[in-house]
């Protein structure tokens, strides 16, 4: 499973840091850096791609 | 338009007169919510783009009418399509912003991308769950202060307290005021213009049935006291909100006085009146369910839900507003470009499609997929981390420290369409529960 993310139209509103937080973090540009591109928990990404509000994050199997 | 009796609190849907609601009406929007949430289902089932006509207010112009969107889908998919379901001609009034009121009031919330997401990631950064978690304590410690203060208020006067006054408006107003770097002395003019701001043009705040001019002043008010702050922050810049606004560049550029001006007074206003009455219709939801209150109470492992099924059952903004860039078709709804979309994310937060037994009340929901922040699309709240942090906060320490609060008469409602507020809440401490 491979995460990827759209800074350009991420908000930085932080649900996913939420739901993820080993994998998300908004860093100091207010938009979303991928902390693990391969992420383990893979439950908690989905949740947290399938819940962006912005539709910035993508998964790939 | 006037409501000939007071409707029942525990109407059934088929017992609302449809031929008296009046979404553009404020003095609707002070009947009881079970009858509120009684009209939304018919509304929901029966007419889920109903055509409304706006209202008249002195100096502001009506224009062509809104629909009420009531169901839960037809609201995640205008919101979630910002460039077919514009914000930047108005996100938070019926009517287009006059071009007087633009300066103040003209923020990122009325706005599109990309100006809009650039101008929103100079502060995203502040309101992550990260970020807020070194602030934990320092919430802890303001709620731990009003509650004892509200505890010292009953103690002088006979166990009387005002959820609204004492408990509700002092904990967010002390939080956001801290963040933005608001001076002790500032903070009694910040709550009173954002009441005037957010009131919906309730009569009681608005003197002289003369909204414009109330919004104009408020406005006025709260851009001078930015102004002087910023003066301070670019001699000395803090670590604090108000520093980032004035000092961070977007595109190259220092951000304009309006759009500092309007960024100001937004995080001042959402971040005092949402929580606000999160904490105190909460409470009176608590009161109305004293089953949930034990149950909570008694299980921190709770806290999480409870506070998301607060947002659901209150919605404290009760709707924002999208504009059709275009023509098109929704739902089997066609529209032109131009026509007016008012979210109503408390009818959709109680949509039988969606949440099961919608008019429960229940704190341990789980999933609770609630609108109360918003849906999809970029303009989901920008505070929601924050909110949660500081009810997660506010309703443990009041279980803890205030386990004797016992509500003793009706709220007194904010007539708005748009925030679903309380004025006064009248309680007592001291009493047996």
């Amino acid at each position: 499973m491979r995460v990827t993310a759209d800074r350009e139209v991420c908000v930085g509103s932080g649900q996913c840091e939420l739901l993820a937080p080993d994998v998300f973090e908004v860093d100091d540009d207010g938009a979303v850096r991928v902390l693990q591109e391969h992420p383990d928990a893979a439950a908690a990404v989905r949740d947290a791609v399938s819940q962006c509000p912005t539709g910035a994050l993508s998964l790939a199997e | 338009m006037t409501i000939a009796a007071v409707p029942p609190a525990d109407a059934e849907p088929a017992d609302v007169d449809m031929s008296t609601v009046d979404l553009s009406d404020r003095d609707w929007w002070t009947t009881p919510p079970g009858y509120r949430h009684a009209a939304f289902d018919r509304l929901r089932r029966e007419r889920p783009f109903a055509f409304f006509a706006e209202p008249d207010l002195p100096g502001i112009p009506a224009g062509p009418g809104y629909h009420a969107v009531t169901r839960y889908a037809h609201l995640e998919a205008i919101s979630s399509q910002p460039a077919v379901f514009c914000s930047g001609r108005g996100a938070v009034s019926m009517q287009d912003v006059p071009a007087e009121l633009h300066e103040f009031y003209g923020s990122l919330i009325s706005m599109d991308d990309p100006r809009h997401a650039r101008l929103r990631r100079i502060v995203s950064k502040t309101f992550t769950p990260r970020m807020l978690e070194r602030t934990l304590d320092s919430v802890r410690a303001v709620v731990d202060d009003v509650l004892a203060r509200a505890r010292a208020t009953a103690a002088a006067s006979d166990g009387a307290i005002d959820v609204v006054a004492d408990i509700a408006a002092p904990i967010p107003l002390r939080v956001i005021c801290d963040m933005m770097g608001v001076p002790e002395q500032d903070r009694p003019s910040v709550l009173a213009n954002s009441n005037v701001i957010l009131s919906g043009g309730d009569p009681e705040l608005i003197e002289n049935d003369d909204p414009l001019t109330a919004f104009l002043t408020a406005g006025m008010e709260m851009a001078a006291l930015m102004e002087r702050l910023a003066a301070e922050r670019l001699a000395e810049p803090r670590d604090d909100l108000t520093t980032a606004l004035v000092t961070t560049e977007v595109d190259g550029e220092q951000l304009s006085h309006q759009e500092i001006a309007s960024f100001f007074i937004l995080l001042l206003v959402a971040g005092n009146e949402t929580t606000r009455n999160a904490i105190s219709q909460g409470l009176l939801a608590l009161s109305e369910h004293p089953d949930q209150w034990a149950r909570w109470a008694a299980d921190p492992a709770l806290d999480r839900t409870g506070v998301e099924e607060v947002v659901r059952w209150v919605s404290p903004v009760t709707w924002m507003r999208r504009t059709a860039t275009q023509d098109g078709e929704i739902g089997g709804h066609r529209f032109t470009a131009g026509e007016k979309f008012l979210l109503f994310y408390a009818a959709a937060n109680r949509d039988p499609e969606v949440f099961a037994d919608p008019q429960r009340f229940d704190v341990g929901r789980d999933p609770n997929p609630h609108v109360g922040f918003g849906s999809k699309g970029p303009h989901f709240c920008l505070g929601a981390h924050l909110a949660r942090r500081e009810l997660q906060v506010t309703f443990r320490a009041v279980f803890d420290q205030l386990p004797d609060l016992e509500v003793t008469g009706p709220p007194d409602r904010l007539a708005s369409s748009f925030v679903n507020g309380l004025k006064r809440l009248p309680a007592r401490l001291g009493g047996e529960r």
